[in-house]
């Protein structure tokens, strides 16, 4: 039997890569897929909770819902990145500092 | 041990490893192609979790949206991102990544405690769930109760959703364009 | 006291105003409207020569008629009220007359005389302004107001010794009688002071007339006693020694005579007019002002140094090359005689002396700045080296400058006293006085009127030295320099109406009839404190042997200068050298007085650079001193302070600002620590 403990786990697991991975990398992109990794850690928590919702099946509903508002979130990040790209010439966002005070 | 747990740990293992693999490697298309992969296990992990129309969504929109569009992104951002890109130190655990490891240890260890002190196996409304027989059987589609719900029950959202998600395509297709076509 | 006065009066005191202030009104009209003009000349001529007319009118209405004293009141000051007026007695309305009379010919003359210098309006504005202070200075009724317009007169005169700033000499010159006459008049003010804290008045006229405050005071027992007042005798030793310093400087007595020779570097215009007649004569004055103040003693130690002076001055003038330093000296001679004269209670004949030798003195140096200019002439065409004032260059002028020949003849013999002349009056007067003075008071003092007649000698010799050097004999630069051309002559009527004009002044009738007697002079009988004497043999006598030797001293000089054959004395022998160098008492003033007060000077100086300036210097380091540590104080406490919380609030702002540096990632970093941070807090309070 697989526990939610488990999930749970893997989840812990995967949103900490992902936050290493924004945290660490100097590449825009990477740090999109990081995101990505986080909001998966999170779309697995609910879709394991979902489980026990058997009539409304909420889990899985805004499972769909994170999934489609990642798929967003990427579409305009990425075009973001591209502007920026277009812009300084460089994706590292270290570099993209101009709002220092 | 069930066939259900092996296929859960591999699972598990491969999510894991991919995306692990994905904050180590140097090589930005690498990365991306083991995201790839961490995407899939995960799908697998979601049909594991009796959520099988997620997992095809996942597989659907995740792997044939995000990522394509990820790596058409890149591909299209020229030679020049793709030199940036590969600018990087070489090492893993370099002075600069030492504090984001740390912090990510450090939350992977408070999460893990909060994890087994939360006890989520035995909490209330999973405990009456279990009662009413609300759970999700194993030879269950969940499917048809899905889109009653999705039309009845979680309207609302999803319209909302619909509409945030046509902006985002508005907003992304206007931030794309080219220079000196402004409307 | 004004209402009282008749019509007349009121006019003759506003005639004597007028006379007063008509040169001062020239002197402002030249100083500020003509400035460099020609016409400056004019103003002051004509401005003196209504004022002597004007002088004239009122020495006429008071001259042994009345005395006019007119005052108002100037100023209170505590309880002692100050009267200003003028006061016109016989005494000031002549020496009205006879500056002013005497200013007119030198104004004429100075006309010519000055015409071609670059200061000719300067001159006449100097010259002006001189007039008005000498004029003023006579008729002033109060010491103070004396005092100021002697004050005055030395300052005019030093403006005109220095009137050519340019010479080096010119300007020591004027300012050694400066310096000399500032002694004068320290001691003529401590005078004055002593006289008013005695007195309680500065009032000339209550002071000194017939029966005044100083007539009634008496000397008692050591203490000088006037009205309530008693004072140690002493303060009057002081105030007649004060006085004699004042008159000792202005009319160059022996020990401060000095200035007068070099005071010749002035125009000779001005010497004839300032240094010879008129302000030298201010000393005489002021004595005749305050002589009931000197005692007995004093007027016998008065008559010794105008003797010795006389004395003095005569044999220095023997050996003078320099015409106008000879009659310098013959100057302060004259003035020793009517110091002398004074001294022996000659009152009147020394005041008549004053006026007889202002006339022939300006006489004699009005002729002398004829012939030093003409010699100036020949300089100048001829382009000699040559000093025009060395009388060794001239000789044979008399066919030359037939005019100034006679009238320095007259002048001469003016000078020497002989018969026909009004020298001779003045100065027989004086001897014959002198004789029977020293009769009554013993045989000590028959050398004062010996000495006096030797002095009368030695002028008689060098007046013809002077005479024979420049008018007879040849001309010496043409011995010098062959082949010079000489055009020269009398000049103009500017400077012959002078001569003339003042010749006749110094002939016997215009002071009395009789030309063998002075006891009939008309000016003797008009000041008061003319005593009338009894005949004596001395009548007779003095005059007889004086004027018999004077000619044969004269002979003597003839007989040395045109004949050349004998010499008195070798040139480099002691009394030659004793003279020439004028008795050494410029030189020994230079080496002494002048030296100590140079020494005392950097002594001072010394002792003011460090001693004073080491005391201020010790001061101003202390200052910074104490400056410092507060600067320290400030730098490193105060402003530590300050800086310390600038700097903590600098640090805790750097620090902030190290998280706003712009990186998003870094800013992730920080939120998602401080989300772990209170995760763990919270667990850790959980448990």
């Amino acid at each position: 039997m697989i526990t939610l403990t488990d999930f749970m786990i893997v989840s812990a697991v995967l949103f900490c890569t992902g936050m290493f991975v924004i945290i660490s990398k100097k590449n825009s992109i990477q740090i999109l897929i990081g995101i990505e990794l986080m909001l998966n850690a999170a779309i697995l928590n609910l879709v394991a909770f979902g489980k026990y919702d058997r009539i409304n099946n909420s889990g899985q509903m805004f499972a769909l819902f994170a999934i489609v508002l990642a798929a967003a979130t990427t579409a305009v990040a990425l075009a973001i990145i591209l502007n920026v790209y277009k812009q300084y010439k460089t994706i590292d966002p270290d570099k993209i500092k101009q709002l220092k005070d | 041990m069930s066939i259900v747990q092996v296929l859960f740990y591999f699972m598990g293992l491969i999510t894991l490893a991919s995306a692990l693999t994905v904050a180590i490697s140097k090589n930005l298309v690498r990365s991306i192609f083991m995201f790839f992969i961490t995407l899939f296990a995960l799908a697998g992990l979601y049909v594991l979790a009796l959520a099988d129309f997620v997992a095809v969504t996942q597989i659907v929109i995740y792997v044939g949206g995000i990522l394509v569009l990820i790596l058409f992104a890149f591909m299209l951002s020229g030679k020049e991102a793709l030199a940036a890109a590969q600018l990087q130190s070489n090492r893993f655990v370099s002075l600069s990544n030492l504090p984001a490891l740390l912090l990510a240890l450090l939350f992977l260890v408070v999460m893990i405690n909060i994890i087994f002190k939360a006890d989520v196996s035995n909490l209330q409304w999973i405990k009456e769930a279990n009662g009413v027989k609300n759970v999700i059987g194993s030879n269950e589609s969940m499917i048809n109760n899905i889109g009653i719900n999705l039309m009845t029950r979680y309207l609302l959202p999803f319209e909302a959703i619909s509409v945030l998600l046509m902006v985002a395509l508005v907003g992304a297709a206007h931030l794309s364009r080219k220079e000196g076509t402004r409307v | 006291m004004n209402k009282a006065l008749p019509y007349q009066d009121i006019q003759t005191v506003c005639f004597a105003i007028a006379a007063v202030v008509l040169p001062f009104a020239a002197f402002v009209i030249n100083f500020l409207f003509l400035g460099k003009s020609k016409l400056s000349g004019w103003v002051s001529t004509v401005a003196i020569l209504v004022s002597s007319i004007l002088s004239v009118i009122v020495f006429t209405r008071v001259w042994n008629v009345q005395q006019i004293h007119v005052k108002h009141l100037w100023f209170i000051i505590g309880d002692n009220t100050l009267y200003t007026g003028i006061l016109l007695n016989n005494l000031s309305v002549l020496m009205l007359g006879l500056v002013s009379v005497i200013a007119l010919p030198v104004h004429i003359y100075s006309t010519a005389y000055m015409k071609d210098d670059a200061g000719y309006s300067r001159y006449f504005q100097y010259l002006s302004f001189f007039c008005f202070s000498m004029l003023a200075l006579v008729v002033m009724d109060n010491l103070i107001l004396l005092y100021a317009f002697w004050e005055l007169v030395g300052f005019s005169s030093y403006l005109l010794i220095g009137f050519w700033f340019d010479r080096a000499t010119a300007v020591q010159a004027n300012k050694k009688a400066f310096i000399i006459n500032r002694i004068g008049d320290i001691g003529l003010l401590t005078a004055i002071i002593i006289l008013f804290n005695q007195y309680h008045t500065f009032d000339i006229a209550q002071l000194f007339k017939d029966g005044g405050l100083i007539a009634s005071s008496t000397i008692n027992n050591g203490l000088w006693i006037s009205g309530t007042t008693l004072t140690p005798v002493v303060w009057q030793y002081i105030a007649c020694i004060g006085i004699f310093l004042g008159v000792a400087a202005k009319s160059a007595q022996f020990p401060l005579h000095t200035w007068l020779p070099d005071a010749m570097e002035g125009p000779t215009s001005v010497s004839a007019l300032i240094h010879a007649a008129t302000m030298v004569a201010a000393g005489v004055f002021l004595l005749g002002r305050v002589y009931p103040l000197f005692n007995e003693a004093e007027l016998t130690t008065l008559a010794v140094i105008g003797c010795f002076t006389a004395f003095m001055a005569a044999t220095i003038a023997l050996t003078q090359n320099d015409l106008k330093r000879i009659l310098a000296y013959s100057t302060i001679s004259q003035l020793g005689y009517m110091v002398m004269a004074m001294g022996i209670g000659a009152y009147a004949t020394s005041l008549f002396h004053l006026v007889t030798h202002a006339f022939f003195k300006c006489l004699l140096f009005l002729s002398a700045g004829i012939v030093i200019h003409q010699i100036k002439h020949i300089k100048e065409d001829n382009h000699l080296n040559i000093d025009p004032q060395d009388i060794a260059n001239m000789g044979g002028l008399r066919k030359k400058l037939p005019l100034t020949f006679i009238a320095t003849l007259i002048g001469g013999l003016a000078l020497i006293g002989l018969p026909l002349t009004s020298g001779y009056l003045s100065k027989e007067g004086i001897l014959v006085q002198a004789f029977e003075w020293a009769e009554h008071k013993g045989s000590a003092y028959m050398l004062l009127p010996v000495l006096a007649s030797i002095t009368s000698w030695l002028t008689a010799f060098y007046v013809a030295r002077l005479i024979l050097k420049v008018f007879y004999g040849d001309m010496h630069l043409l011995t010098l320099h062959p082949g010079i051309k000489i055009h020269i002559g009398d000049g103009g009527w500017r400077y012959k109406l002078p001569l003339v004009l003042l010749s006749l002044c110094c002939l016997f009738p215009l002071f009395s009839l009789n030309p063998l007697s002075h006891t009939q002079s008309w000016l003797l009988y008009g000041l008061s404190s003319y005593k009338g004497y009894t005949e004596s043999i001395f009548e007779i006598i003095v005059p007889v042997v004086v004027n018999v030797l004077s000619l044969v001293v004269m002979y003597y000089a003839y007989i040395i200068y045109i004949k050349q054959s004998i010499w008195v004395s070798s040139q480099t022998g002691l009394l030659y050298r004793i003279s020439f160098n004028e008795w050494y008492i410029d030189r020994f003033y230079n080496c002494v007085v002048v030296k100590f007060v140079l020494a005392l000077s950097d002594m001072t100086f010394w002792f003011d650079r460090k001693v004073i300036d080491g005391f201020v210097n010790l001061l101003e380091k202390i200052g910074v001193f104490i400056a410092g540590i507060a600067s320290w104080c400030d730098r490193y406490i105060v402003d530590g302070i300050l800086h310390l919380s600038a700097a903590i609030v600098q640090a805790i702002g750097g620090f902030a600002r190290r998280f706003q540096n712009g990186k998003v990632q870094y800013y992730l970093f920080s939120m998602l620590l401080a989300v772990i941070v209170v995760f763990i807090l919270k667990i850790l309070i959980w448990n």
